[in-house]
């Protein structure tokens, strides 16, 4: 192992390490996930990411280098989030048709969508500081990580939270869209975005540009709407126990 | 190359997002605010510019392997969660479940199932 070190340091000083591993990842796991004849229970994004886990185990590279690294690809999330606009907008007709069951459904789907996993939680006997890590799991990484801030939580296990939260919501909503009879696109788009933020909307990109675009919809709502009242709530919760 | 200006007007739209936050102390992400604006911006624009299209497209199809890196990280707190895991992914499974059958049974109740047209 110790001959492998100075390599290691070597490779490591430029991002282009950590960048490198990351696309190899991403690529064999959508090769992996292509392979298995897309199984909704296992998106490729965690193919993907288990790789990359145990190749940093594998060559030892501590996840602090890889991640300094890797900011090179995750600044990109900024611009593409705008980018997001894009879908929006172009399929803003169709929204607006919707707005009212849109405007009644998301403030009660977003409260709900943190109230059951905090509830669940709270009765299992877990701690302040864990219900205020998970507590924004349903909202897109970037504006999650300020609302964690707040309310005094982990960030690295709300990004533990959001993972678990976006991969499971997308076989929870192809189970429920059967049970309940749903095949309408822009529901399934909006519910997946709503409850599984990035992870979910990439998943409604893959069955269409229509609930992809309802999945952004959802996924930005639900961050706006929990952003503004979360730590509002979470105060006043607070003050009263 | 349509993809590169296209590419500034994204930048542009994040780093607008940033100022406004800096200015009105907003909860919200500055990715957010950008999504927003741009979309405001082509609706008042009335299409979308092949620029902007150009670079916004494959940056959406590549969103998944850009927040990899932070997923990753989950694997390496496992450890600090010693006993607490259990009642978290409890938590967040039957949580989730629960959150998308709800959402989608309102959205059922509320908009009903369209004739396919």
């Amino acid at each position: 192992m110790s001959a492998d070190t100075p390599l290691l340091t070597l490779l490591t000083t430029t991002p282009l390490f950590a960048v490198g591993l990351t696309l190899a990842a991403y690529l064999l796991g959508s090769a992996l996930f292509q392979r298995l004849k897309r199984p909704s229970w296992l998106p490729a994004i965690l193919i993907a990411a288990l790789l990359l886990a145990g190749a940093l185990a594998l060559i030892g590279l501590p996840y602090a280098t890889y991640q300094q690294g890797a900011t090179w690809l995750t600044v990109l999330l900024g611009p593409a989030t705008v980018a997001l606009g894009m879908p929006l907008y172009q399929q803003l007709p169709r929204i607006v048709e919707l707005w009212r069951p849109l405007a009644i459904c998301l403030p009660i789907a977003a409260t709900l969508a943190a109230c059951y996993s905090l509830a669940i939680a709270w009765l299992l006997g877990s701690s302040d500081t864990i219900l205020a890590s998970i507590a924004a799991k349903s909202v897109t990484a970037p504006i999650a990580i300020g609302i964690t801030e707040q309310l005094g939580g982990t960030v690295a296990l709300l990004l533990g939270a959001l993972l678990v939260t976006g991969v499971i919501t997308i076989p929870c909503v192809s189970l429920a869209a059967r049970w309940l009879h749903i095949d309408d696109e822009r529901l399934i788009g909006f519910a997946l975005g709503l409850n599984g933020h990035a992870i979910g909307t990439v998943r409604a990109f893959e069955i269409s540009p229509t609930a992809g675009a309802f999945a952004s919809l959802g996924m930005s709502l639900t961050g706006i709407f929990t952003a503004v009242l979360l730590p509002l709530a979470w105060r006043l919760i607070s003050m009263g126990s | 190359m349509p993809a590169l200006s296209g590419f500034l007007w994204l930048i542009s739209y994040w780093l607008i997002g940033e100022v406004v936050i800096h200015f009105t102390a907003l909860p919200i992400s500055s990715g957010v605010i950008g999504m927003l604006l741009l979309c405001a911006t082509l609706a008042v624009r009335g299409r979308v510019p092949t620029s902007i299209a150009a670079a916004a497209q494959p940056l959406i199809a590549l969103l998944a392997m850009l927040i990899m890196p932070g997923v990753v990280g989950v694997f390496f707190i496992i450890g600090e969660l010693a006993g607490q895991w259990s009642a978290i992914l409890i938590a967040l499974v039957l949580g989730t479940l629960l959150s998308v059958i709800t959402t989608l049974w309102l959205l059922k109740r509320l908009i009903g199932q369209p004739h396919v047209r």
